[in-house]
């Protein structure tokens, strides 16, 4: 059974078609990134997963659930379905600690002793345990793209979705959280996607790898054969200026 | 000088003291009454609920552009008309929530607005609901944001009671119109009660507010 099926999906801002005819199967437990040039609508595909972007054509199933259906519960698919933000969003006016337990205490109402014992693993698991009393405007990039990936697992997610998790990161930074990343992926048997643009993490971590242009699943590759050889001259194209500099 | 001694004598102060009474009773009611259906105005014309939040604008925004005088007005003597005659501190204040509803809801609405979009997306894709995400993220964040404008919203409001003289509210200005409509003398002294006791009054308010507003953030 899949986790996430798009069949004949589309997307439109207005005129123009951000998603064209999208046909994608992720299996449960497969970690897929998802690469592109900006403007290709790997950010579109992957919100509309959660449902934070709209269809406008086609069938989406996630996690069972059909998402064209209006009558689909979307609070109750997310509740499945984490997401960790290019921007962090970590709620500002909420300790760390505070951020991590808000969606289990009032969406699950998970007791609270449990709930607390809980975060302080996951933040021990990101390498946070002493920021457990800081306020989000206290710490440091990537120390907030941290504290959201133990948030978006609070919730013990089927399926977790990575927006260009590092893109607001200073470089230094980065790696700090793509080992948080890889820690999260490997360990359990999650479905991940992630849009990225660090292609040899993307090469470390992924099992398969979609290449995605104007709104078009390009290639849809094992990760392995992508690196080597890509199929189309345009992901040729856009690896070899990636991993020029 | 002897004028003004005899403008501030007891008996008058005591007068313009009971029309302060009422002034704060009326700006306390509608405070409560307005801030709490403001915001649930503000909230709804935010949430872009289909035709209610359209509708919600548009009344809103009729009460912003009309003056506070003509609602007063158009409930002193408008409602009679469907069977409903209130008194006039009663109506001071139907007219006045009506207003200053309004005004917060635009308030408020600004305030919500002024969150970033990323904290509503953050909270709603762990599986919180509308009312959980506004409740637990994103109002404690607008009105922290709203809160010196909302403070200077409420020391108009008490201003603003004044104008509901003009259907004889026996509040602050109407009762200093009594005075010096006795004798004409008193007419500068009892302007120059009247400007000392707002000022007092607002003054405090917006020291309160501000101080409030600086430990909340």
């Amino acid at each position: 059974m899949s986790m996430i099926e798009f069949r004949n999906v589309q997307k439109f801002y207005g005129k123009f078609h951000a998603l064209h005819d999208i046909n994608l199967k992720i299996d449960r437990g497969e970690t897929v990134v998802l690469i592109g040039p900006s403007g290709s609508g790997k950010s579109t595909l992957i919100r509309t997963i959660n449902q934070l972007e709209s269809i406008e054509g086609g069938q989406l199933i996630v996690n069972n659930r059909d998402l064209s259906d209006p009558k689909t519960d979307t609070n109750l698919l997310r509740r499945d379905v984490g997401m960790v933000f290019q921007h962090f969003n970590l709620y500002a006016n909420k300790n760390v600690l505070e951020n991590i337990m808000l969606a289990p205490r009032i969406v699950s109402r998970m007791p609270e002793a449990e709930n607390k014992q809980r975060a302080l693993e996951l933040l021990k698991m990101v390498g946070l345990a002493d920021k457990a009393e800081n306020m989000p405007c206290q710490l440091s990039g990537g120390q907030k793209q941290r504290v959201a990936i133990a948030r978006s697992l609070a919730m013990r997610p089927k399926l977790l979705l990575f927006d260009e998790p590092t893109s607001a990161l200073d470089p230094e930074m980065i790696d700090e959280v793509l080992q948080v990343i890889k820690k999260v992926t490997t360990d359990s048997d999650m479905t991940s996607l992630i849009v990225t643009h660090e292609m040899g993490f993307a090469k470390e971590v992924a099992n398969r790898v979609i290449f995605m242009d104007q709104g078009h699943i390009i290639e849809d590759d094992a990760s392995r054969d992508f690196f080597q050889q890509p199929q189309t001259e345009r992901a040729q194209q856009f690896l070899s200026k990636i991993i020029a500099h | 000088m002897q004028t003004w001694t005899n403008a501030f004598s007891w008996i008058n102060i005591r007068f313009l003291l009971l029309g302060l009474k009422v002034t704060l009773f009326i700006s306390l009611i509608v405070m409560v009454l307005s801030f709490i259906i403001g915001s649930l105005l503000g909230i709804l014309r935010f949430a872009k609920i289909k035709y209610v939040s359209a509708t919600v604008g548009f009344i809103v925004d009729i009460v912003r552009n009309l003056p506070l005088l003509l609602i007063i007005f158009f409930t002193y003597f408008g409602l009679p008309n469907f069977g409903f005659r209130p008194d006039v501190i009663p109506a001071a204040i139907i007219a006045m929530t009506v207003f200053e509803s309004g005004m917060i809801a635009e308030i408020v609405r600004s305030g919500i607005q002024s969150v970033a979009p990323g904290q509503m997306e953050g909270a709603c894709s762990t599986g919180m609901n509308f009312a959980q995400t506004m409740w637990h993220v994103v109002l404690p964040q607008a009105y922290k944001h709203i809160i010196p404008t909302l403070v200077s919203q409420l020391v108009s409001l008490i201003k603003d009671t004044s104008l509901a003289t003009i259907i004889v509210v026996p509040e602050m200005t109407q009762q200093a119109q009594i005075v010096y409509g006795q004798n004409a003398n008193f007419t500068l002294p009892m302007f120059v009660a009247l400007a000392l006791l707002y000022f007092v009054v607002c003054f405090t308010l917006s020291i309160v507010g501000n101080l409030v507003g600086k430990q909340l953030s």
